[in-house]
């Protein structure tokens, strides 16, 4: 078996594989095998190159190509099922709170991240090399074989896929110099020897072949390139608030492997005053017609300050940092006095649309400076607030009826105890809930809670949006590979490689047959043959225009190809 | 602005445009039964004069670079199975390798043949033109591109069908597939009228972008083109599996499969069209990508849409592989020309319906 599999493996074909025979050759000697042991001798044992060979030879195939394109296919799928860390980290919790048995099994099997898990990476990287391997010696072969003459014409034309043969009343030299000049006209590449013409054309279709797959490669070198250098953040911005670029002011920051924090541009961004329309009336009534920031923005600590419309589908762009505009929300602003008469609170509090139709948003207020007890309350802030069977609701998403229904809790915050807490929830395990009445709260109305322990005021509230800031330095490259490789995939499918043959011999009588082949490559799409009926008639028309006495008949014209015996 | 004229007028055309449609699929249907033509389709594997490579070529001059060509089928109608045409042997004499160039042996005619025929083109037309009239009112009336949710969206992939399937019968003598072609578009308009009609309106911030135009367009182009593939692909399965049993004597050739021009052929046109509508995915999915980085800051997030879309592009990608490789070609590219196809479906219909995402605004209405 051996013997059989160590000249598998020397014969170096590159091209299609399809039969792969497994090398013998055992494990301690394929370790131990130096390339020399391998090449220099033709002996009984497969070493590690050719073990290394048959492995490449098997990767580099087009059948493994096939099932690695597969089980990319396949692999993908669970990344649309199932919530994703990286998409959406809320799903991902609700999914944990909702099977909490299964959940850490697929969190093991990398399931909430699909693609970022190694079974991913390790699928698209043995395509991607499967996809060099493939190429790159192609392309080598294209290079220079983009510089060689056609090969030589086939002694019998009659036993191509496309023939034809006809006569003409002029010496075969003659003939075959004006029928080579309609090839020339056509721009195929030549090669004439005694008796034959073969031309070929079309290079261009390997060309696009390879473009294609090479700038596959581009793309997924440009897509390392932002996953290295690039950086993603998110930040919610109230009216009025402005924030600088840099990690700690980022709610959320994703940074690429080789990104410093001082890598950062130093941009800053204020927003003046968000608005947001919706449909007033009629079947879609409520839904959003438009949303727009007015931020004002300098591009550096001290530099000049300019403005911009932030708009969905209108990202800012500073230093190729963009800030995009993905969300918007109300921040009612509390004021809080303690049970000692001090304001300990007064400021907006963003909170977050629970539902879209009419954005009734849910926040907590934590006033851990409040004496003599931490007061925390947790809200809804309904924009327009109906009341539907008892319950409240918000009716519309703009601000025309605003109401805030709050919980008051009094007690320890816990937010000394170490453990992180989440601004958006409320940890009531050290606190007692206070009799409050649940009115909701008009905007200037205030509550007082009870055992003195103060007041809080709902003052009126503000706007915010939500920025994604992502800086991606692999997004050109990224856009240009994809392009090329379209531009590769329209020019491989377009235009396809194929010969054509003339054979001339005199016919003894001062005429000439002309024989014309053809061939094309895997013309799967077909049309060649209407081509090459083309060509033929182009070839006949030349000829019989040239010929000395015009008013002799052609012979037998277009007479069906007939293979010469000889 | 929902109770407009043109929005009435759309609506009304576009119960006519299905109605129309249905006619033409009659027509079809009795052109089928009552049109005596030559048999299209050449059932006789068996005698289909064996081509191969010539022998003078496989190793010809300097010819070293890998390329050796394959033979070239030669007339559909000569070859009952494409599949065959690399592993047959050499042809034994030279009188075996008589090739009738096309030109000679007498094309189909290019416009539609026969009383009945030539009415199902003539209403398949004009179903067209009602519908394109139909979307187009419906623009007007909403002042953006009529493409904004899955109402309009299935409106106008089932009139890329259409279109294309009109094209592609002028082009390609394809008449024969008007009744296939139209059945899915029928049922897929009828759905659309009856169950997720959505009146006219404005559009969400998200997809106010002249990017709408471009990404959304393309997907249209490419899905109309990916329907009329699939149906080719649909009838390669049944004519070859004919061709098959016809060959082992298990069955007669005959019937609605005589009206059509062969496996060979299909097998092509099949192919063809994913040749246009493979490029055209790739540019949508490509400006798909353009506009997600303008709306929201990344070019590829993978939200659920995305990775279909690029699984779809995989599948087909997988398919134009399978067809060059040796084993692969026939029945089983075929099989996975359809696997594509319906993961094409399930990005349009089940993304939509079971997985929410970014492009959730594209979903159905209540």
């Amino acid at each position: 078996m051996a013997d059989q599999n160590s000249t598998v493996a020397g014969q170096a074909g590159l091209a299609e594989h399809d039969g792969g025979t497994a090398p013998g050759a055992d494990a301690a000697v394929a370790a131990a095998g130096s390339a020399q042991e391998a090449t220099g001798r033709r002996g009984p044992k497969l070493g590690a190159v050719g073990w290394l060979r048959w492995g490449w030879r098997q990767l580099t195939s087009m059948r493994t190509a096939l099932v690695l394109l597969f089980l990319l296919a396949l692999a993908s799928i669970p990344g649309s099922v199932l919530p994703q860390q990286g998409i959406d980290p809320a799903a991902v919790s609700q999914y944990y709170a909702a099977h909490p048995t299964l959940a850490p099994l697929l969190a093991k099997l990398s399931l909430f991240d699909v693609f970022g898990a190694p079974w991913f990476a390790a699928i698209y990287l043995l395509l991607f090399t499967s996809l060099a391997g493939c190429v790159l010696p192609r392309a080598y072969r294209f290079a220079r074989g983009v510089r060689q003459p056609p090969p030589r014409a086939p002694r019998y034309l009659g036993r191509l896929p496309q023939t034809a043969q006809f006569t003409v009343a002029m010496p075969a030299d003659q003939a075959l110099a004006s029928a080579t000049a309609v090839l020339r006209r056509r721009r195929f590449r030549l090669r004439s020897d005694d008796g034959w013409t073969a031309g070929e054309k079309g290079y261009l279709h390997e060309f696009g072949n390879l473009l294609f797959h090479v700038a596959l490669l581009g793309l997924l070198a440009s897509v390392a390139l932002g996953g290295l250098f690039g950086y993603k953040g998110n930040r919610l911005l109230i009216d009025g608030q402005t924030f600088a670029n840099t990690p700690t002011a980022l709610d959320v920051f994703r940074p690429g492997r080789l990104v410093a924090p001082s890598d950062l541009q130093p941009f800053t961004v204020t927003l003046n005053r968000f608005t947001a329309s919706y449909v007033m009336s009629g079947p879609q009534r409520g839904e959003p017609l438009s949303f727009n920031g007015a931020v004002s923005y300098t591009s550096r600590p001290g530099g000049p300050s300019r403005t911009y419309n932030l708009q969905v589908n209108h990202p800012l762009n500073v230093d190729g940092v963009q800030v995009f505009l993905i969300g918007h929300g109300y921040a009612p602003v509390i004021k809080v006095t303690d049970g000692t008469g001090q304001v300990s609170f007064d400021q907006p509090v963003p909170f977050i649309p629970i539902e879209q139709s009419g954005l009734s948003s849910a926040g907590v207020i934590k006033v851990p400076d409040a004496s003599p007890q931490q007061l925390g309350f947790a809200g809804i802030f309904l924009p327009t607030a109906i009341d539907v069977n008892g319950r409240l609701a918000s009716a519309f998403p703009a601000a025309i009826y605003p109401r805030l229904s709050l919980v008051a809790y009094a007690g320890n915050l816990g937010l000394n105890n170490g453990v992180p807490q989440s601004v958006y929830s409320l940890v009531t395990r050290q606190m007692h809930k206070l009799p409050v009445a649940p009115r909701p709260l008009a905007p200037g109305q205030s509550i007082t809670l009870p055992h003195g322990l103060g007041k809080l005021t709902f003052v009126g509230y503000r706007q915010w949006m939500s920025l994604a800031i992502t800086y991606d330095p692999g997004q050109l490259p990224a856009l240009l590979s994809a392009l090329t490789a379209l531009a590769g995939l329209i020019l491989s499918f377009l235009i396809r490689r194929r010969r054509m043959f003339i054979r001339v011999t005199g016919d003894g009588s001062g005429g000439s047959v002309v024989a014309v082949g053809g061939l094309t490559r895997s013309d799967a799409a077909g049309g060649f043959e209407v081509e090459f009926a083309e060509l033929t008639e182009e070839i006949r028309t030349a000829l019989q225009a040239s010929q000395p006495n015009s008013g002799r008949p052609a012979g037998d014209e277009a007479a069906v190809a007939q293979a010469q015996g000889e | 602005m929902a109770n407009s004229g043109l929005a009435q007028y759309s609506n009304v055309t576009l119960v006519l445009a299905i109605l129309v449609y249905g006619l033409a699929m009659v027509a079809y249907a009795f052109d089928f039964a009552f049109t005596k033509r030559a048999a299209r389709a050449a059932v006789a594997p068996a005698t289909a004069p064996s081509k191969a490579e010539s022998p003078a070529l496989v190793g010809a001059g300097a010819d070293r670079a890998g390329l050796s060509f394959a033979a070239d089928p030669g007339d559909p109608s000569e070859l009952a199975d494409l599949s065959e045409q690399d592993a047959g042997p050499a042809g034994g004499g030279p009188g075996d390798s008589v090739t009738i160039p096309t030109y000679l042996a007498g094309e189909q005619p290019r416009w539609p043949t026969g009383t009945w025929l030539r009415t199902a083109f003539g209403l398949t037309c004009f179903g067209l033109l009602l519908q394109i009239s139909s979307i187009t009112a419906r623009g007007i009336d909403e002042h953006r591109v009529p493409w904004g949710n899955m109402y309009e969206f299935i409106a106008a992939i089932t009139c890329a069908a259409v279109l294309i399937l009109t094209l592609a019968a002028i082009k390609f003598r394809a008449y024969y597939m008007g009744l296939f072609v139209l059945l899915p578009v029928v049922v897929a308009l009828a759905v659309d009228v009856v169950v997720i009609y959505t009146p006219a309106g404005q559009l969400v911030p998200a997809l106010q972008s002249y990017w709408i135009a471009i990404h959304v367009t393309a997907m249209i182009i490419a899905i109309g083109m990916y329907i009329f593939g699939a149906v080719v692909t649909v009838l390669y399965l049944i004519s070859a599996r004919v061709e098959r049993r016809v060959a082992a004597g298990t069955a007669r050739g005959g019937g609605i499969m005589s009206q059509l021009p062969g496996a060979a052929a299909l097998d092509r046109l099949s192919y063809r069209s994913i040749l246009f509508a493979f490029p055209a995915w790739t540019f949508a999915i490509i400006a798909g990508a353009i506009w997600a980085d303008h709306a929201w800051g990344r070019y590829w997030g993978w939200d659920p849409k995305e990775t279909w879309s690029f699984i779809t592009w995989l599948v087909y990608a997988a398919f134009l592989h399978a067809r060059a490789t040796a084993g692969w070609r026939g029945k089983r590219a075929a099989v996975i020309h359809l696997v594509g196809f319906a993961c094409l479906l399930f990005n349009l219909v089940g993304v939509n319906l079971w997985i929410t995402g970014l492009h959730s605004y594209a979903g159905l209405p209540g």
